[in-house]
């Protein structure tokens, strides 16, 4: 090879392989450390807010929702896990999916779905691991933005845009004779009719849900006056009217009704707020649903998550007895409301004077718009007091906006449009592997270049960004990852 | 294998396939496509939209009609053409018009990404100043109220001042971020009741004035000026709050089907006659636009009279969710 040549391939091969380093600034990838930042965190023990204790029984709760979200469920039949999984589900655990850094987290680097085969939670012979689940790459929901048509393509008059499981309970040991197909993803993947979504981390989540309606509309308000091309609204629920603000679109309105739709949805547990198996969008909205033989598996009737008449524990605590008896979805539900946001670092990476320049710069070219530090403060809280009129360092205004053609993906939810998006809280973002909502890019500065597109609000700050010097933006990628 | 344990092996098998049977094979439809050459959805396309800009019909221009053809920006909503400076483009175009009234009209930058370090971004934008959240009927009293509101990051390098660019007045508003090193130049005028301003970021303030200059060449209408952009001439005069019970003579309520609780701005313009003649919605579902059209066209206004005469008026109205009572104004500006 001639040597000019051979220069060029190596470059090539740097650019592919090291990007960031081509321009002189790179991801510093995952934090180091402790976890959340927090000192006595461990993976499997997060940490709950600082005014949870056992005196009031708060902390009785957090722990039996802690240890609720690492059931591991199973279809029928078994005396030591819970029963009512699937007949379609994504996963067979909570804190399978929510799991980096820790349990409540987003994926992890080993994704647990691409093991659903080998671990057998999954029968092998009547389903296949789909392409886009890879054994270190993130784990994911998958959507088709429209219905096939009866010729087998994509229906743009037809929106779908609901969750398709990704595996069956076919085969299984204890799933009878329900036989039901995977939705056909291959083709979908072929006609880009196929959308992902990835775990959101729920660290912080009870300060998010304690926010009242006028803190997000005055800061709203505040954020207006930017020169910077954005102009964001709020998703309402449809009920009430008022601010929705869990999942990618900001589409569900409380930790409850987040916790209920992802037991049925993800797991296929029906539940006391989605109280069907569900079927999948085309299955129900054709009418012809689940068939007989893969309804009701468990054998215990509807719900399959319910409260319990008795505390389910042996115990002399009467607050672990207490917190034996919600059901599942109450549980998780005051397991997320109850854990500690993340505590940003003053020093990694890049030390306290690049974390501090890269604060500075990341609200100054305007990312703070968007993804607003502080909105102070929540409303006094009934569940316990670090909740009530504290700050939400959350990095996000929780409202909706158009991120452009780049990340739309064409999936509609209340009312968020297709290239609509909740500004995704940065608080952990640090320890996080994969990044925007369906975990394209692990690496920081791509997942930030993808923010600019035709139509999105951020092409300006995105200006802004490139306008940096490559010092300067290193700085910011350190601040990002001292979150 | 020993050929005795054949028939055992083989009804081993069996069972095994009862046990574990094949999935059904689905058909087309719904989740299930067995067309391996479907046709591919287009790339890069927002299929599902949700509130959007719209309007009752395409012969009268809306603001975010504005386009960049031969290197010319040229909006006839706002009577205004601004020649780029060479070599500068619209990478992206910007998002729909917001449900508070504002849009991004254009976004100008260096061809060359690389280049916007030294050279800079324009960004061309407007707000409604009949859904602006800020207290402000006007448009100097907007910058106004964006430099007493300006962030700590932020330095003034000039308060807003009154120049003449092509004619015209404008109010003038420099701030930078000693941080990042960057300049903001925002010139902003008033037409048609909205303030319209460019926006120029950069690290070279020499290299933004040779860019300020540029805007001399540019054309506007004879209305546009910090406060007097309250249409007329070719265009409709614009008055906040026209629509007001003395204003009204018939109505009739739209009815929304499907709530969605977001706030639906709507500017209308009233012929010499009181009746409706465009509508132009700036973020509604097409549900609400179709409700809000079969109503608004039943409408019957008392005609808007200057010197005796009646005359074209345009006007807003918040539908759907509103926001939160307005807070202003203190002077007259849009309203009369």
């Amino acid at each position: 090879m001639k040597p000019m040549k051979l220069v060029s391939v190596l470059a090539c091969a740097v650019a592919l392989f090291f990007p960031g380093k081509v321009y002189g600034q790179s991801d510093p990838g995952v934090r180091p450390g402790a976890i959340n930042g927090q000192p006595g965190a461990t993976p499997m023990n997060p940490l709950p807010l600082s005014s949870v204790n056992s005196t009031d029984g708060s902390l009785q709760f957090f722990q039996n929702g802690l240890s609720r979200f690492q059931d591991v469920e199973s279809v029928s039949k078994s005396s030591t896990n819970n029963n009512g999984l699937g007949p379609r589900f994504n996963f067979n655990q909570c804190s399978g999916c929510h799991a980096q850094p820790a349990v409540g987290g987003t994926g992890p680097a080993n994704n647990p779905q691409f093991q659903v085969i080998a671990n057998g939670i999954v029968n092998g012979s009547t389903n296949a691991i789909p392409s886009f689940i890879t054994v270190n790459g993130p784990t994911r929901e998958a959507r088709f933005p429209f219905f096939f048509n009866s010729s087998g393509s994509p229906n743009t008059n037809a929106p779908n845009g609901g969750v398709e499981d990704l595996f069956t309970v076919s085969g299984r040991p204890d799933a009878g004779s329900c036989n039901l197909p995977q939705p056909s993803f291959a083709v979908a993947q072929a006609t880009g009719n196929i959308i992902f979504r990835i775990p959101t981390p729920v660290f912080g989540a009870g300060l998010i849900e304690n926010l009242d309606d006028s803190s997000l509309l005055a800061n709203q308000a505040a954020a207006a006056r930017n020169n910077l091309g954005i102009s964001g609204t709020f998703n309402r629920n449809g009920n009430d009217g008022t601010i929705s603000r869990f999942g990618w679109k900001a589409q569900n309105k409380s930790l409850l009704l987040f916790a209920g739709e992802a037991y049925n949805v993800e797991m296929g547990i029906s539940n006391e707020i989605f109280t069907q198996d569900r079927p999948l969008p085309g299955e129900d909205q054709l009418g012809s649903g689940l068939p007989a033989s893969c309804l009701n598996l468990a054998g215990t009737g509807y719900p399959e998550d319910t409260t319990n008449y008795a505390p389910t524990v042996t115990s002399s605590d009467p607050y672990a007895l207490n917190a034996s008896i919600p059901s599942d979805i109450v549980a998780f539900a005051m397991f997320m409301r109850l854990l500690a946001p993340p505590v940003p670092s003053t020093t990694t990476p890049g030390g306290p004077a690049s974390v501090s320049r890269g604060q500075a710069l990341f609200s100054a070219i305007g990312c703070a718009t968007c993804h607003t530090p502080t909105i102070s403060s929540t409303q006094p809280s009934n569940f316990t007091s670090s909740l009530g009129n504290a700050p939400v360092n959350a990095f996000s205004d929780i409202e909706i906006h158009h991120m452009g053609t780049g990340l739309a993906d064409n999936v509609s939810q209340g009312g968020a449009g297709g290239d609509q998006f909740r500004t995704a809280p940065l608080w952990g973002l640090g320890q996080r592997i994969f990044f925007l909502h369906d975990g394209r890019t692990a690496n920081l500065l791509a997942a930030i270049q993808a923010h600019e597109s035709n139509g999105s609000e951020a092409n300006q700050v995105e200006a802004n960004f490139d306008a940096l010097s490559n010092s300067q933006k290193q700085d910011l990628l350190n601040f990002l990852r001292s979150l | 294998m020993n050929t005795k344990f054949l028939p055992s092996f083989m009804l081993f098998i069996f069972l095994l396939s009862m046990a574990a049977p094949a999935p059904t094979v689905a058909q087309s439809g719904g989740d299930f496509s067995d067309n391996a050459q479907a046709k591919k959805l287009p790339t890069d396309t927002i299929l599902v939209k949700g509130a959007w800009s719209s309007a009752s019909d395409s012969k009268a221009p809306t603001p975010e009609s504005g386009k960049i053809t031969n290197n010319t920006y040229n909006n006839p909503y706002f009577g205004l053409t601004y020649a780029l400076p060479p070599d500068w483009i619209e990478k992206y175009t910007g998002p729909p018009p917001s449900d508070s009234g504002y849009y991004v009209l254009a976004q100008i930058r260096p061809a060359e990404t690389d280049q916007i370090k030294n050279r800079g971004s324009l960004l061309i934008a407007a707000q409604d100043l009949f859904f602006t959240f800020s207290p402000a009927g006007n448009a100097l009293e907007l910058i106004d109220y964006s430099k007493e509101n300006l962030s700590a990051d932020y330095k003034v390098e000039q308060p807003p001042t009154i120049i003449q660019i092509a004619n015209h007045s404008f109010v003038r508003f420099d701030y930078s971020s000693p941080i990042a090193e960057l300049h903001w130049h925002i010139l902003a005028t008033q037409i048609r009741c909205h303030m319209v301003q460019f926006v120029f970021t950069g690290h070279n303030s020499l290299q933004m004035e040779t860019l300020i200059q540029s805007l001399e060449q540019m054309t506007l209408p004879d209305e546009a000026g910090p406060i007097s952009g309250k249409g007329g001439g070719s265009a409709p005069v614009c008055i906040k709050d026209y629509v007001r019970d003395e204003n009204i003579l018939e109505k009739v309520d739209p009815v929304f089907t499907e709530r969605r609780f977001n706030p639906v701005p709507v500017r209308i313009i009233i012929d010499k006659e009181g009746k409706v003649k465009h509508i132009h919605f700036l973020s509604a579902f097409p549900d609400q636009a179709k409700a809000i059209a079969d109503a608004l066209f039943q409408w019957r206004f008392r005609p808007y009279l200057r010197d005796g005469r009646p005359i074209e008026v345009e006007t807003g109205i918040m539908f759907g969710h509103v926001p939160r009572p307005s807070a202003f104004s203190s002077v007259a500006a849009v309203s009369e």
